[in-house]
């Protein structure tokens, strides 16, 4: 164990902070941007659709939502059963779907169609941009820097913090403040999210979020569903939802509210 | 920057202030306008958005040179091909048409690009309104309706429909076709108005369900003044209708009937109103240049005001 309250000194060359651990950083650093410019350059744009069917079975859920969340606000009870029936009908009998002839089968493999494969394609290269990158570099780590103890925190640590920071280094006896190479690494890894916030951007790829299009027309883009769900499902779980609901206006008594509100005087 | 905190206070249906943004358009367009390499390097979406807004501007007022160095500068940073941009090319090339063989040839074109691309949004909407100006509405509805079919959550092309559908003379269809665009966007207090003067006009055309019509069209304006304080159109149209309803006795026919208010709120409605549209008018004649976009609301104002103030 080590001696408490007495402190460790290990002599280290200073060329370490400058060969070890100034390039670790500066490269994590530099593959971030480079994955951030590298996402924006790969990124796909989701598809618009392409037929006004396609379009009608893309939007036909949210007006439906549309009308759960907002029917109160609006509609007194006659519209409001009108399209609700109207809504449900359409959901159940299929009108709303693409294609209401492949109805009730099973959804398409998302290999063989065309749309699910560039979604999953999508999907796959975002991962390779962020997996490759990381082994690579933390290959390049083990190979060359393993087993160096390149830094001393200048506070305490439980030892509980010897797990991370210390890993590489099979050391009982080293103190907790000691960190090693490949920790190093790891504390890059999870730590430079704000440094690429400040140099890129709030919004940059290189914490994963995607980039959005600028001159895009958000409506026509939105796409509810998520490849590979089967619309119809969702339609008809919509259509329980809808017939559930209870109608209550709040257009009901709004004359006395507003006098009540806004007007307490006039009598 | 001047120019940019002129773009964020403007008004759609305001021609003064679309002219003074246009009088800025070399200001924003830069010394050489012409010059859009410089542009599309630092350019933002914000940016892009004044461009756009310009571009509009300068068309209204008549500007066009400008709005052609917009259109250049948006399509040199966007393509050609954006629909966007192919939408706000289209708008370029009706508003500068010379007369209406020009007009159905853009008319022609947007078949064109529809016939190769179903789903280009902004296209379908031009092609609606180019079809209401050259006087074939029912081609235009037909038109709008193919647009809600695919895309029933656009709160735009459903009040456009209603728009259309009221200068039809069909009511109940425009109060539908409001009631939806409320539906996507239910705290909007402008749509809450417009709706409730659509009922009260169709309640004035004699239907038989007028008290009920009437009715509604007073929850309405109260919606659009729970949800906008001091909205003129709110109050004026409550002041209206509430007087209609006083002098026609629908009040109280059957208590039964939840839309249709007690002749005592209705009384109490109607003088809530005036006394607030009184306070709007005063306030707003004082700060006479403030308020020079909606003059001509003021005026209606005043004169629903003296009307009434002569019938009591």
């Amino acid at each position: 164990m080590a001696v408490q309250g007495v402190e460790q000194t290990i002599l280290r060359d200073p060329a370490l902070f400058y060969w070890i651990l100034f390039p670790i950083s500066v490269v994590m650093i530099l593959t971030g941007i480079l994955r951030h410019y590298a996402t924006v350059l790969m990124n796909t744009p989701p598809k618009p659709p392409s037929t006004l069917a396609e379009s009608r079975e893309r939007h036909a859920l949210l007006r439906g939502v549309n009308l759960r969340n907002h029917a109160p606000a609006v509609l007194d009870r006659e519209s409001f059963e009108a399209r609700k029936n109207y809504l449900v009908a359409g959901f159940r009998d299929g009108s709303f779907l693409k294609d209401p002839n492949n109805r009730g089968q099973p959804p398409a493999n998302p290999m063989t169609d065309p749309q699910g494969m560039e979604a999953m394609m999508g999907m796959l290269k975002g991962n390779m941009m962020m997996m490759i990158p990381q082994t690579l570099i933390m290959s390049w780590i083990n190979a060359f820097f393993s087993g160096f103890v390149i830094l001393k925190l200048p506070f305490p640590l439980t030892i509980r913090f010897k797990s991370m920071l210390q890993s590489g280094v099979m050391t009982r006896d080293l103190d907790v403040r000691w960190v090693s190479s490949l920790s190093w690494y790891f504390l890059n890894l999870m730590g430079l999210q704000s440094v690429f916030g400040f140099i890129l951007g709030s919004d940059n790829a290189a914490n994963q979020m995607a980039q959005q299009m600028g001159m895009a027309n958000p409506a026509a883009m939105m796409n509810p569903m998520q490849p590979g769900q089967d619309p119809d499902k969702l339609f008809l779980n919509e259509a329980e939802n809808l017939e559930v609901m209870e109608h209550f206006c709040i257009l009901d008594g709004v004359e006395e509210r507003v006098l009540r509100n806004f007007a307490p005087e006039v009598k | 920057m001047g120019a940019s905190a002129d773009i964020r206070d403007i008004n759609g249906s305001d021609l003064i202030s679309a002219l003074h943004l246009a009088q800025q358009a070399p200001v924003i367009l830069g010394p050489n306008p012409m010059n859009a390499s410089s542009a599309s390097s630092t350019g933002t979406a914000e940016e892009y958005g004044r461009i756009e807004q310009l571009l509009l501007a300068c068309l209204r007022t008549g500007d066009d040179q400008s709005a052609q160095a917009c259109l250049d500068r948006l399509s040199h940073r966007f393509g050609p091909s954006n629909e966007r941009v192919m939408g706000l090319r289209g708008l370029y090339q009706e508003a500068t048409a010379k007369d209406r063989a020009a007009l159905e040839k853009c008319l022609q074109e947007y078949e064109k690009i529809l016939s190769e691309n179903p789903v280009n949004v902004p296209i379908m909407k031009r092609r609606v309104a180019l079809l209401r100006s050259l006087d074939r509405p029912a081609d235009a509805i037909f038109a709008l309706i193919q647009l809600l079919e695919a895309l029933p959550t656009d709160a735009e092309a459903w009040c456009e429909l209603a728009d259309l559908y009221q200068t039809q003379g069909l009511s109940s269809q425009a109060i539908f076709s409001l009631e939806e665009a409320l539906l996507i966007a239910p705290n909007s207090w402008n749509i809450h108005a417009r709706l409730g003067e659509l009922l009260y006009v169709s309640s004035s055309s004699g239907e038989d369900d007028a008290s009920r019509l009437a009715g509604k069209s007073v929850q309405h304006f109260c919606r659009s003044i729970e949800l906008c304080d001091d909205y003129l159109r709110g109050f004026y149209g409550l002041a209206l209708a509430t007087s209609r309803m006083i002098e026609n006795e629908h009040a109280g026919e059957r208590p039964s009937d939840p839309p249709v208010p007690s002749r005592i709120t209705l009384d109490r409605l109607k003088r809530f109103a005036l006394q607030r549209l009184g306070e709007i008018v005063q306030s707003r004649s004082v700060d006479d240049q403030h308020w020079a976009s909606s003059r001509s609301e003021l005026i209606a104002a005043k004169e629903l005001l003296n009307r009434l103030a002569q019938a009591q």
